[in-house]
């Protein structure tokens, strides 16, 4: 699976997560905001990371925005933006999710 | 619930209502400087289809957010953001700045904006990719770049002139590395890869000087956006804080830059103003140093000058004021170039 | 979750499809259905991303026993096919078909969830129907919608877009909708389904949606659709029994279990016969008191 373009999906709203992904080459990097960030941080990034990796991405920059977002909004939101970046959002993978 | 809406501030009624939510916001310039740049306004509408808040875009920069916050703590303001945010991304753009009064730079930083500059009166933050740190580690280096001793000089060469070689010259002979960023904007006679290309071609002689595009990060007065600001004398005050900042404390420091180099200004005022400033900021992390400027029989040699011999159509006298491969292109591109000065731009700025 | 034909449905209340806050609370409130939306409330440029949140949240959040609906988009949108895909795979409990003009519309749409029951291996049946009624047409080939299948749920008449097609808009007294309101209903009992007016979205006007409600109910409603969980318990308390209806309900129950005990054919209370409309309208009136907690488990009164 290849990145095209950067793309993005979720938003700034209590109980979301804004996903911005683009190439990378250095394996799933991910910059994360979130206000629980300590508590939660690591398994915030690890949903986002085997999100990516199920779909068949390796390399990937990740800018997340979380606003309290429950897992399954976070696998919804990085398979949205990831389908995005790969322009295959026509085609929804939910064998991923 | 809230509703997200569409406002067209080309309509009296709809500009109205928004000048009178933004006042009451404690923004009030509206001058056609700030507005005529917006390319898209939302608007937030209450149950009672009353408008309590607002933002716009121009370009890739974020402008008149304001929110009346009665609700839950900042639900308001980042639905204003997410909106606009979704909206640049519709046109593909994933990168995005926003100039606001310091005191809202936590606002942003809370969705993710990441700080580039914060002075007492203004913040600068960005968002999204790629970032600043994308756009200095794309910079060319050198092996032991750490112990080199590096300068730096930023200009819009609007052309290079032979007074920007001198200028580069002097930097080249007194520094291992000299970086030329030139200024991104698209807001002057000579286009910016017009503008990067003649820089390049002028200083090919000198083998340490590296040419970069400024990208987003040298903030021009042109384009700074002054509407937060008190008054608008303040614009060049606030834009030389924030310039030398994001310089001072995001470009600087990654390239270890420690020397910046600039032109005196023996006409302007209001330049000779701002490069006083800017050492004055800079300092002393970074050495400001002023360069005499080259003369040419007895005349100073100035891009504006240039410009004005290119509305006059004398090359003989653009000849002596700058180097071969800015002549060449000037000689083959004069008509284009008097066709853009008489569709109206701006040749007096720099 | 599995669609069940007769249940309780007095509320219906709608929830963005792209709001994980709103998704993530909706099962708190004690709504009998719960309609999460891909269409309206969903911008364009923003249909996948919701189709992949509502297919996560059936999947993974706890609604609370609430009856899951989704309305996909339209058949004449390039979003319909995904959205009925990712419905069927998350086990939605019935899908809502916007804009529904012919019976045609509803077996396409249910040759479309049984081609995707078989592609994931699901039973066939394990999904319902409903019908939006949107425009003067769907309300004229409402009777033929409501019998268009056997999986058919209920019919919604959506008020804003066939005022709309009417050439006019709401108004307060809701004479404008007096039409397909009757005909609607009409067309949902004749076909033995359920019947569901339009959401009142004027939060402010409390006396106006009391008085609407009213008029539904007494015109023979099943429920209303909603947009503000606040209303949930405005509609219940319309719906709600008297206690003499719920005395009566309990002979009903009464008599029923005694001429079984008997082993009698026939059922009689107070030396008439009970048909099949009294039997059924005693177990709606006791199932809506419990779930009003009207009666406890006994069947004992405990309302006001």
């Amino acid at each position: 699976m290849e990145i095209k373009t950067t793309a993005v999906a979720g938003t700034l709203e209590s109980s979301d997560i804004q996903i911005m992904i683009s190439k990378g080459s250095n394996g799933i990097e991910i910059d994360l905001e979130s206000e629980v960030k300590k508590a939660y941080g690591d398994q915030i990034e690890k949903v986002i990371t085997e999100t990516l990796k199920k779909y068949g991405l390796e390399n990937a920059k990740v800018k997340a925005t979380d606003k309290g977002a429950l897992d399954c909004v976070i696998k919804a939101r990085t398979l949205a933006a990831a389908q995005r970046a790969t322009e295959t959002q026509d085609k929804p993978d939910l064998e991923v999710l | 619930m809230d509703k997200v809406v569409d406002l067209f501030l080309s309509d009296a009624a709809t500009r109205q209502k928004w000048e009178n939510l933004l006042s009451s916001l404690d923004l009030h310039n509206f001058s056609a400087r700030e507005v005529d740049q917006i390319d898209h306004t939302i608007g937030l509408v209450d149950e009672d289809g009353k408008l309590v808040g607002t933002g716009s875009v121009a370009g890739n920069v974020l402008k008149y957010v304001g929110v009346i916050n009665e609700d839950t703590q900042g639900a308001r303001f980042n639905k204003v953001v997410t909106n606009l945010l979704q909206y640049l991304a519709e046109q593909k753009i994933y990168h995005s700045f926003v100039f606001t009064k310091a005191k809202y730079a936590s606002s942003f930083e809370h969705l993710h904006f990441n700080l580039l500059a914060k002075t007492d009166e203004a913040a600068f933050l960005e968002n999204g990719m790629p970032d600043v740190n994308d756009f200095l580690s794309d910079l060319p280096k050198v092996e032991d770049q750490a112990d080199k001793k590096i300068a730096a000089i930023v200009m819009n060469a609007n052309p290079f002139t032979l007074g920007h070689q001198h200028l580069v010259k002097m930097a080249s002979e007194e520094n291992d590395l000299v970086y030329v960023f030139v200024v991104a904007n698209d807001v002057s006679l000579f286009n910016f890869n017009e503008r990067m290309k003649l820089v390049q071609e002028g200083t090919k002689q000198f083998a340490n000087v590296k040419v970069v595009s400024g990208g987003d990060y040298m903030v021009s007065p042109a384009t700074f956006p002054a509407y937060f600001l008190k008054s608008p004398d303040e614009l060049i005050d606030v834009q030389t804080s924030v310039d030398a900042a994001v310089f001072k404390n995001k470009i600087a420091p990654a390239l270890n830059i420690a020397r910046r180099y600039i032109g005196q200004e023996p006409i302007s005022r209001t330049t000779h103003f701002y490069n006083v400033s800017l050492a004055h900021e800079l300092g002393p992390d970074i050495e400001v140093i002023t360069v005499k400027r080259l003369e040419k029989s007895g005349q100073i040699v100035t891009a504006t000058q240039v410009r004005q011999w290119i509305k006059d159509g004398d090359l003989a006298k653009i000849n002596k004021f700058v180097p071969e491969s800015t002549y060449e292109f000037i000689k083959q591109n004069m008509s284009e170039l008097q066709s853009r000065i008489e569709k109206g731009m701006n040749i007096d700025g720099n | 979750m599995t669609y069940v034909k007769n249940r309780l449905r007095r509320t219906m209340m709608f929830v963005p499809g792209n709001n994980p806050a709103m998704i993530k609370d909706a099962g708190i409130y004690g709504a009998d259905s719960i309609m999460l939306d891909l269409e309206d409330s969903v911008s364009l440029t923003e249909k996948d991303a919701a189709r992949m949140l509502v297919y996560e949240a059936i999947k993974t959040v706890d609604f609370g026993g609430s009856e899951i609906v989704v309305r996909v988009n339209g058949q004449d949108t390039p979003f319909y096919d995904e959205d009925v895909r990712a419905m069927v795979k998350a086990g939605v409990d019935v899908i809502r078909l916007p804009k529904t003009e012919s019976a045609a519309m509803i077996q396409k749409l249910v040759k479309d969830i049984e081609h995707w029951e078989d592609e994931y291996g699901i039973e066939k049946g394990s999904i319902g129907v409903m019908a939006a009624i949107e425009s003067a047409k769907g309300v004229l080939n409402a009777p033929e919608i409501a019998t268009a299948t056997p999986l058919m749920m209920g019919l919604a008449v959506s008020g804003e877009d066939y005022t709309a097609d009417m050439h006019t808009h709401r108004y307060p007294d809701g004479r404008e909708l007096e039409f397909a309101r009757n005909m609607v209903l009409q067309a949902a009992r004749a076909a033995d389904v359920y019947a569901f007016d339009t959401v009142f979205s004027n939060m402010k006007d409390t006396e106006g949606f009391y008085r609407e409600t009213n008029y539904i109910h007494e015109l023979g409603y099943d429920g209303k659709s909603l947009v503000n969980p606040r209303q949930i318990a405005m509609v219940n308390k319309v719906f709600n029994p008297t206690k003499e209806e719920i005395e009566q309900a309990k002979n009903v129950e009464n008599a029923i279990r005694e001429a079984k005990a008997k082993g009698s054919g026939v059922i009689s209370l107070n030396g008439k016969m009970v048909d099949k409309p009294v039997v059924e309208k005693a177990t709606r009136v006791l199932e809506t008191a419990k779930a009003s907690n009207l009666i406890d488990e006994e069947g004992n009164y405990i309302g006001e």
